[in-house]
């Protein structure tokens, strides 16, 4: 098999492409972060619809394909409530929620490995709830959150590809579009596979480095 | 306004139950077939040959860090264009298979590897045979150990054969986009659908909490721990 030397032409189509995919995962991450940080603490309160909430949440965007999210979050929302999405805020709205119910699961881990013993010693030395939180447990749950959320990213990463479906221009899309023109298919897939891969494997060896890095002897 | 009407969907809701037998059709052999590509790959990876155990980690990394989409447009397109024509269905099961298959390959070789070298040994000792120690000794050990990931493995399949309605698999997705295409109604068919996903999903973290307790209260070493 001859490789396509016209698809090399659209190098810089492949890079804007890998560039918006890194860009709209971080966001998805770091958006998705924030919310799932909130739905973890739901998780742990002592009030009992909370953690009910908490549940239900996680469980029902564990339990639904990324890509009904796209789906509902494009043309769904765009129908049901009149509003006019563009692909972008749809994607990294599908995005955010798949990656918050993952980054629920890894702060509630990275809070649960604190022990209680801790948060019992610091309440007793006088500190409040929330003293509490900022200055003994956050500091150490991050620790241990890191190395999981590297995964959350590589998994965010992954779906992002699915965006294409709905218009957005990222390296899945680029892909497709550049399959379009070429007319050449498994170049244009074998490119955009290599960039996915070195991505997340570099990624992934982060994560295994941070995850050496971080250890907690106890 | 938008007016709620979930019996919009009642004209498409014939065609829907062979949605559904396609999702789980699509899934269910991904997830058979998955298992024997793990067997195989956890072979590779603890084999003492070392270009096997080069093959079993390449395809573990590949498959783990390459979007399971790309996979299937690489099988869809790319097989097509190198002159092998299959539909949409194949490409999307050994897609899911080649996907699913490096992930099984992990846990089974975790399974395996959390068994010591020394009960090989005890129970060679004792005169067993291989498929002795292996029925005997390692799956019940195995089986206790990735039952869990297992089940969250399945749940991964189901989710991710949704992926197959891009290459015109009519599954339960590919349903839902029909019907938000063609009446408009996506919050309705999103829920239907949603509903029908929700039920798949949990019925499998059921069965794997069953099979956790069931393991508690039949385990000789429970006392133990």
């Amino acid at each position: 098999m001859q490789f396509d030397d016209n698809v090399a032409h659209y190098w810089r189509f492949f890079l804007s492409g890998t560039m918006t995919t890194l860009w709209i995962s971080w966001l998805a991450l770091m958006l998705g972060g924030a919310i799932g940080a909130i739905i973890a603490h739901m998780r742990l309160s002592r009030v009992g619809w909370l953690r009910a909430v908490a549940i239900v949440y996680t469980e029902f965007f564990r339990s639904i394909p990324p890509l009904m999210l796209f789906f509902f979050c494009y043309y769904g929302i765009s129908y049901a409530l009149g509003l006019n999405l563009n692909p972008f805020t749809s994607a990294t709205l599908a995005l955010t929620l798949t990656a918050s119910s993952l980054m629920a699961e890894v702060v509630r881990a990275g809070i649960e490995s604190v022990g209680r013993g801790q948060w019992l010693a610091a309440i007793s030395a006088g500190m409040t709830p929330l003293q509490v939180f900022r200055y003994v447990i956050w500091p150490q749950a991050l620790r241990v959150c890191l190395p999981p959320a590297t995964g959350v990213y590589i998994s965010t990463l992954k779906d992002s590809s699915v965006a294409s479906v709905i218009g957005y221009i990222e390296l899945t899309r680029s892909g497709l579009l550049i399959r379009e023109t070429t007319g050449s298919s498994f170049d244009v897939f074998l490119i955009i596979a290599t960039i996915y891969f070195v991505i997340n494997y570099g990624l992934s060896l982060c994560g295994g480095a941070l995850e050496r890095r971080f250890r907690i002897v106890h | 306004m938008y007016q709620f009407n979930l019996s919009a969907t009642k004209s498409y809701m014939e065609v829907l139950p062979a949605a559904v037998v396609t999702t789980l059709l699509l899934s269910g052999l991904a997830i058979l077939a998955s298992i024997f590509v793990g067997i195989a790959g956890a072979l590779c990876r603890t084999s003492n040959v070392r270009v096997l155990r080069f093959i079993g980690g390449a395809y573990v990394e590949l498959l783990r860090n390459i979007p399971l989409l790309i996979v299937i447009y690489l099988v869809y397109f790319g097989l097509a264009q190198l002159g092998l024509r299959i539909s949409g269905f194949t490409s999307a099961l050994i897609a899911l298979t080649l996907n699913a298959g490096a992930y099984m390959t992990e846990m089974i070789r975790g399974g395996l590897a959390a068994i010591g070298k020394g009960q090989f040994e005890a129970a060679r000792s004792q005169a067993m045979t291989a498929p002795q120690i292996y029925r005997y000794i390692v799956m019940p050990q195995v089986f206790r150990i990735i039952y869990a990931p297992f089940g969250n493995l399945c749940i991964g399949i189901v989710l991710g054969s949704a992926l197959a309605s891009i290459v015109g698999v009519e599954d339960v997705t590919s349903w839902m986009h029909t019907v938000g295409s063609n009446s408009f109604r996506y919050l309705e068919a999103f829920l239907m659908a949603g509903a029908i996903y929700l039920a798949l999903a949990q019925t499998i973290n059921l069965l794997r909490i069953g099979t956790g307790r069931w393991l508690l209260s039949h385990s000789p070493s429970a006392t133990r721990q």
